[in-house]
């Protein structure tokens, strides 16, 4: 037992080392928040200052980028589990086992394609003349395309789609641990199958439900090249406003301050998702 | 006696085929209401298929199944009215004991007072009041089986199924268990399904044991019936008999007869149907042979011990008879004789209970 905590320690060197690089520049631009932009080839200049946060804060469009980036987010991630939810259920249970390795396999592939790929097929499939709009004129369902480009339905579908695998393939885990018996147990004392989902199912399932959420909105609120290449300039989230200010403006305090925000509203709001996911499982129960 | 009562259900033509496979072949039984049948067989036999097909979780092929007459082979499992116990529990964990057992009250739109007081009688008849509110995940085993038979029995089904119930369980609290299940069954006469490869517990729990191979029935008998009587060879072999033998009939007069066993002769008190000449297989327990001096005078067979094992309260003897190998059990007595290994014997085969099988 001794010996094996020894060898441990020697082991867990390498990870220790890269780790602490990684914190040291995090550290370091997270420092570089409390001071101001410095002359061209330095990070920051001048004496301690609040003033970057006084201004990611209360000034211009800041309130309402972070603000839509977490809500959007937040409503994207929780479409993506319910769509996650029937499709890992289909993998896992599906009588014939076709069926399950078709889904996965049309899952599989776009974690294949790369992200700039994705998003100028998506640009092709829904512009005013793309695939899809065309297709709904064609068929007479529409009579005048819908815009899905510059706005958030747009991003929203790209990043629906770019987040579907991690939904899925981790609750393809939370549906093979379901014991089906419970569920038998359910139907045969007389509960249909919609209420053995509703009762049984979902309940048993829901913190690894919430695990997936987590995962999928922590992966959202990153998102950078979907609303940059799809958003035109009019969906802008936080990534690209940190972007914009490391490499347009040069101004490094505000980007990083903007970028510290962002991190303790993010944290937040993960804290808050699990928070409420352990009220919702004490109700259910 | 079967026909005298009426039967819960009934199975009739009952058959499974999957693609490729055939699980079930034109299976038909009468359950006797209030009585506890058993499946008992290896695994693969059907036993389970035929569970869940009652049970409603696998469709029917082919065939019927009759609850009370009336054939529900079509009918959704929540229609069905069939309470299920698993071998895994199969509690809901993210409900107490007492919401668990409420569940099928709660789905058959029960008044929340009779809920209340039926979910408690349920418990009282297990043992089980004082944990009314904790979740399965703080119960034991056996525990966790006895929340999920009341929550079975509180509906008051027509059909109690019970798939391997004690399979999860260790051996000592198995057999508390067991007492506990018959009794309650028994004393709520429910007609009862148990499906499990044990045969001590088929023989402890059971008014009737079907014992499955293939997708058939090989034997539907008492267990006393059963355990003395088996009727086919893979039946003798799945409820232990070590020996079981090739013989021939010499001399028959349709009930008693004279078999040749390894060049020997033997008598058989019960060998109906059997006439001179025909090849047979015959069985006999170790405890119905009984091993004797050479110098007895009594009629046996002779041979040699090959191996002698003293264990707890008896003497196993396996002897050479002419190539076979016979297995014999003696109590351990000090006042009897031992045999030691290479002695020639005698034995002594109980005509009564050497059986001769169905080829």
């Amino acid at each position: 037992m001794e010996a094996t905590n020894d060898r441990a320690k020697y082991l867990i060197a390498p990870a220790l080392i890269i780790g602490l690089f990684i914190v040291a520049a995090y550290s370091y631009f997270g420092l570089s928040s409390f001071f101001v932009k410095g002359p061209p080839g330095s990070q920051f200049a001048g004496a301690f200052t609040l003033d970057n946060y006084w201004r990611v804060l209360f000034t211009g469009t800041n309130q309402s980028v972070l603000i839509s980036t977490l809500g959007a987010s937040f409503v994207i991630s929780v479409i993506t589990v319910a769509i996650s939810i029937p499709m890992a259920m289909a993998i896992v249970r599906s009588k014939r086992p076709w069926i399950g390795t078709l889904i996965m396999l049309a899952v599989a592939v776009t974690f294949l394609s790369g992200g700039v790929t994705r998003a100028y097929s998506w640009l092709i499939l829904l512009g005013n003349k793309g695939l899809i709009n065309l297709s709904l004129v064609g068929l007479g369902i529409i009579d005048r395309p819908i815009r899905f480009l510059y706005n958030w339905s747009g991003v929203g579908i790209a990043i629906t789609h770019y987040l579907l695998p991690f939904a899925v393939f981790t609750l393809i885990g939370v549906v093979q641990n379901l014991n089906v018996s419970v569920e038998e147990a359910a139907r045969s004392l007389g509960a249909s199958r919609t209420t053995t989902f509703w009762r049984i199912t979902m309940p048993i399932m829901l913190p690894g439900l919430m695990v997936t959420l987590v995962l999928v909105y922590s992966i959202a609120l990153a998102s950078f090249l979907f609303p940059l290449v799809l958003g035109g300039g009019k969906v802008r989230m936080i990534a690209n406003q940190i972007y914009d200010r490391m490499f347009t403006e040069y101004d490094v305090p505000y980007a990083a301050a903007t970028a510290v925000v962002f991190l303790v509203s993010a944290f937040a709001s993960i804290w808050l998702i699990n928070f409420i996911a352990k009220k919702i499982k004490k109700a259910v129960s | 006696m079967k026909h005298l009562q009426s039967s819960t259900l009934q199975l009739r033509n009952l058959t499974k085929r999957y693609s490729s496979f055939v699980a079930l072949r034109d299976l038909d039984l009468d359950v006797p209401s209030g009585s506890l049948l058993t499946l008992l067989g290896p695994s693969g036999c059907g036993k389970t298929t035929v569970l869940r097909m009652i049970a409603g979780f696998l469709n029917v092929t082919s065939g019927e199944i009759l609850v009370d007459g009336k054939d529900i082979s079509r009918v959704e499992p929540n229609f069905r009215d069939i309470g299920m116990v698993f071998q895994n529990y199969a509690l809901f964990p993210h409900m107490t004991v007492e919401s668990n057992v409420a569940f099928g009250l709660k789905m058959r739109g029960v008044s929340k007072q009779e809920q209340a007081t039926r979910v408690r009688e349920a418990l009282e008849m297990v043992q089980l009041t004082h944990l009314a509110d904790r979740y399965p995940s703080q119960l034991s085993g056996g525990q966790q089986q006895r929340v999920a038979l009341a929550r079975a029995v509180v509906i008051k089904p027509k059909l109690l199924l019970l798939d391997e119930p004690l399979g999860a369980l260790d051996r000592h609290l198995r057999e508390g268990l067991q007492s506990e299940l018959r009794e309650l069954q028994q004393k709520l006469g429910i007609t009862s399904i148990l499906v499990t490869h044990d045969q001590e517990e088929a023989l402890y729990l059971s008014d009737y044991i079907a014992v499955m191979n293939q997708g058939r029935i090989e034997q539907l008998d008492s267990p006393i019936a059963l355990y003395d009587r088996p009727k086919s060879e893979f039946v003798a072999r799945f409820l232990g008999v070590p020996n079981i033998f090739d013989a021939k009939i010499v001399t028959s007069n349709g009930r008693e007869a004279t078999l040749s066993l390894g060049g020997q002769l033997i008598f058989v008190s019960d060998a109906e149907g059997q006439s001179a000449g025909a090849d047979c297989k015959v069985s006999i327990r170790p405890s119905h042979i009984e091993v004797v001096g050479a110098d007895d005078p009594r009629e046996g067979i002779s041979g040699t011990v090959k191996n002698m094992h003293e264990l707890g309260e008896r003497v196993v003897y396996r002897t050479e008879v002419n190539g076979l190998l016979i297995e014999a059990n003696a109590p351990r007595n000090n006042n009897r004789d031992r045999y030691a290994v290479g002695k020639s014997v005698k034995l002594i085969l109980d005509p009564a209970q050497t059986i001769v099988l169905r080829a």
